[in-house]
């Protein structure tokens, strides 16, 4: 203990070291998104003050869309949170055969690209309806449900709940008064999670409202794209913006008013055999519907891929309805998936390093800006782009664009995956190492090097995969010769007849074998490890 | 026979080691026992080479070793957190010393399964060390700084992070294992009863100094002082 509060406060020349790590990270964060999220402020507020803002809330249409994304966005997460929990009960309480696989499950349509779940509801022919945009809603967020409900239920001391029913309470009356008010946090996290995926929907919403149902992402994109109305896009992105900060600062408020500490038990001790017939038919039923929950919608997406003979699936590599041929729409989407996860990697490794480097002010405030593009919308990210990187030179006529964007939107998740693994690299692991006998450099190439490679390794596999299903910055900068997976599906499903619908099946089916295939691949590597999401 | 004489180490002017000389005997096991702050630790770094002195000397056997790099003085250092190799496997971490005296492969894993018995961990081997309790954890690092038998092993608070129960168990197997190996030792606790366990004989340390050595019996008798006196609980 004697003198470790001195040997971490790190030297100057390691502050220098800090600051030069950053030098990268900064200048990309700096031109990539500080200063086309300030052009997009600028659009909305230059001119005569305020106008573009009175213009937005004048207009019934936009006000329109305004409201909608507020009332979809808190009914998508009280329908998320009764869909879930079922399923969220029978895992948290309970031991039964394929309990891990059925929470694996329950996570695959998270991380599908959200053009996959959208197009995955217009194979079941629900598209145009509100009930199809709440149903993906719902699809897509369980597992926020399931894992952070789940996760804190699980471990709640079941001595808590056997204390209240020997006091007299009834089951129901113990779930009401005692594990309810426990869970209390971790509702509140997974839902303003939810609410903050719906209140931001954008390519679900898309795909689904038929240009009828709107949420103020969509709105930007008809503004900016199908109208021109730039200012106006501007105004909605930075109303966006003030919903999305209103969100997270309740959010953190209520967090904090509400850090009640408990005592937390291991799963293995709370979780029991399901005993007595109408136990186990209740599990069986919450198992089985949230299994058929998940697998009605991608089993459809799968079938509606044959429809038409496998025309879908053939007019991969043909010239079909379109001018871009699909190969090169999948050719262009893993080359930039390529590219966008080298800079991501770039970029996020070494911002992983300086905030792992220690507790310096640097450091956390690093910490803090790396996360803004986070709390941005994809689609102002997308929107900043096309108003903003014409200058020094003009970068919205290169393909490099889209792959900026994507490295972009991937940085955080590579920084957010690499950082607890590198922070396990702790100088005593070092000093450990050196004890045994190695010599510096055998420390550099047996302890840092395959720990950073780890790291690495993870955060390419997430880059890649959020590069392979990026659909709201892309859908703002695209042309038709960068033309990706994902925008070439919405292109094929705006258009009418059978063989453009056919083809957008497969696509996504394509599109989501690739992405599941990465996450799987992530997760061996990942193995063991103690992630921070 | 490792001899320190006159060991100073200060950070930003403050003394953690105020001339510190101690003399640990070929297979003898010295507990240095403190309150915290009184720089238990600092002596072990200085001694395992991680820390350079700014003053005194290290001897091994009369040769001085202080300006030998920590990699080459064959000193064995176990860490309070462990500091287990996140990336390894437990034999990983196990062989990890072996590997590094250039041992080949074969005889670096019969060595590693022996060091895993002596520790009750067989069959552990191909775990990652990440899902392990901690007492399975304090056993990898032991065994993993005993397997390449170090002239000599330095404990850094090895039960510190334990609880009560767990350490009253180990403490007894670190003893045991110790003397089986005819390990020449330094252990550093803040715990009197774990330093009365393992150790032949007790240093008392406070404000980087070595008030008194000996066994601890005899320094509960006859202590150097107030301090000492009320530190060891004198009658």
């Amino acid at each position: 203990m004697d003198r470790r509060l001195d040997r971490d406060r790190p030297a100057i020349g390691t502050r220098r070291l800090t600051l030069a790590l950053a030098a990268l990270p900064v200048a990309f964060l700096g031109y990539l998104f500080v200063y086309p999220v300030g052009r997009v402020l600028w659009l909305a507020l230059a001119g005569e003050p305020g106008t573009a803002f009175t213009r937005v809330l004048a207009d019934p249409r936009m006000r329109g869309s305004a409201w909608f994304t507020l009332w979809q966005a808190g009914l998508s997460t009280a329908l998320t949170l009764l869909a879930a929990f079922p399923l969220t009960w029978a895992v948290a309480r309970y031991r039964f055969w394929g309990r891990r696989l059925v929470r694996a499950l329950v996570t695959v349509p998270f991380v599908l690209p959200t053009v996959v779940v959208g197009t995955a509801f217009v194979a079941l022919g629900l598209d145009g309806s509100l009930a199809a945009i709440l149903a993906a809603h719902v699809f897509y967020n369980m597992a926020v449900v399931v894992r952070t409900v789940g996760g804190l239920w699980s471990r709640l001391d079941p001595d808590l709940v056997d204390s209240a029913r020997a006091l007299g309470a009834s089951p129901w009356r113990a779930f009401r008064t005692v594990t309810l008010p426990l869970l209390r946090p971790a509702i509140a996290a997974a839902s303003s999670i939810v609410f903050l995926f719906t209140f931001t929907s954008f390519g679900v919403v898309l795909i689904l409202g038929n240009l009828r149902w709107r949420t103020i992402e969509v709105e930007i994109y008809h503004q900016a794209i199908t109208f021109l109305r730039l200012p106006a896009a501007g105004a909605l992105a930075v109303l966006q913006m003030v919903g999305v900060t209103a969100i997270l600062v309740l959010y953190s408020r209520y967090q904090e008013r509400r850090a009640v500490r408990m005592r937390l038990v291991a799963e293995h001790q709370t979780l029991r055999r399901p005993t007595g017939v109408r136990l186990k038919v209740a599990v069986a039923a919450a198992v089985l519907g949230t299994t058929a929950a998940v697998m009605i919608p991608l089993g459809g997406l799968v079938v509606a891929s044959f429809a038409n003979g496998g025309a879908g699936w053939r007019f991969l590599t043909q010239p079909g309805p379109l001018a871009t041929r699909p190969v090169e729409a999948i050719g262009n989407s893993l080359a930039f998936a390529a590219v966008a996860t080298l800079m991501a990697v770039a970029v996020g490794t070494l911002s992983a390093l300086v905030v792992s480097r220690g507790s310096g002010l640097v450091s956390r405030w690093f910490d803090v800006v790396l996360m803004l593009p986070l709390g941005t919308s994809a689609v102002t990210i997308g929107f900043g782009f096309l108003v903003a990187l014409d200058r020094p030179v003009d970068l919205r006529a290169t393909w490099i664009l889209v792959p900026l964007a994507h490295a972009l939107v991937a940085v955080p998740f590579v920084v957010r995956a690499a950082a607890p693994i590198l922070r396990s690299v702790r100088p005593e692991v070092r000093e450990a190492a050196t004890m045994l006998g190695a010599s510096p450099r055998r420390v550099f190439a047996e302890i840092d090097l395959p720990i950073v490679a780890r790291a690495v390794a993870v955060g390419a596999g997430f880059a890649a995969a959020i590069s392979l299903g990026e659909f709201g910055a892309t859908s703002f900068i695209v042309r038709p010769n960068t033309i990706t997976i994902p925008t070439l599906i919405f292109r094929l499903l705006s258009r009418p007849g059978s063989v453009s619908f056919a083809a957008a099946m497969a696509m996504a089916v394509l599109l989501a074998a690739l992405t599941a295939a990465l996450i799987m691949a992530v997760d061996r590597v990942r193995a063991g490890e103690v992630g921070s999401f | 026979m490792l001899q320190t004489t006159g060991l100073v180490k200060r950070f930003d002017g403050i003394e953690a080691l105020a001339g510190v000389d101690l003399t640990v005997g070929d297979g003898e096991v010295v507990a240095v026992l403190g309150p915290s702050g009184s720089g238990k630790s600092t002596l072990l770094r200085v001694v395992a080479g991680l820390e350079r002195p700014d003053a005194g000397r290290v001897l091994w056997n009369g040769e001085d070793v202080t300006d030998v790099p920590p990699h080459l003085r064959r000193f064995g250092l176990m860490f309070q957190s462990y500091a287990l190799f996140p990336h390894l496997t437990v034999a990983g971490n196990v062989a990890f010393g072996l590997r590094m005296m250039g041992l080949s492969p074969d005889e670096v894993a019969r060595r590693t399964e022996e060091a895993l018995r002596w520790v009750d961990l067989d069959g552990f081997g191909d775990r990652p060390v990440e899902g392990l309790s901690g007492g399975e954890q304090q056993r990898v690092a032991l065994a993993r700084t005993l397997a390449p038998e170090p002239r000599l092993v330095m404990l850094d608070e090895p039960l510190g992070a334990l609880d009560r129960n767990l350490r009253e168990r180990l403490v007894v197997d670190t003893r045991r294992l110790l003397r089986e190996r005819g390990a020449t030792a330094l252990y550093v606790t803040h715990d009197h009863a774990e330093a009365d366990a393992v150790a032949d004989r007790v240093a008392i340390m406070r404000d980087g100094r070595i008030c008194q050595t000996g066994a601890l019996e005899e320094i509960r008798r006859e202590p150097a002082d107030d301090w000492v006196a009320d530190f060891v609980g004198a009658p």
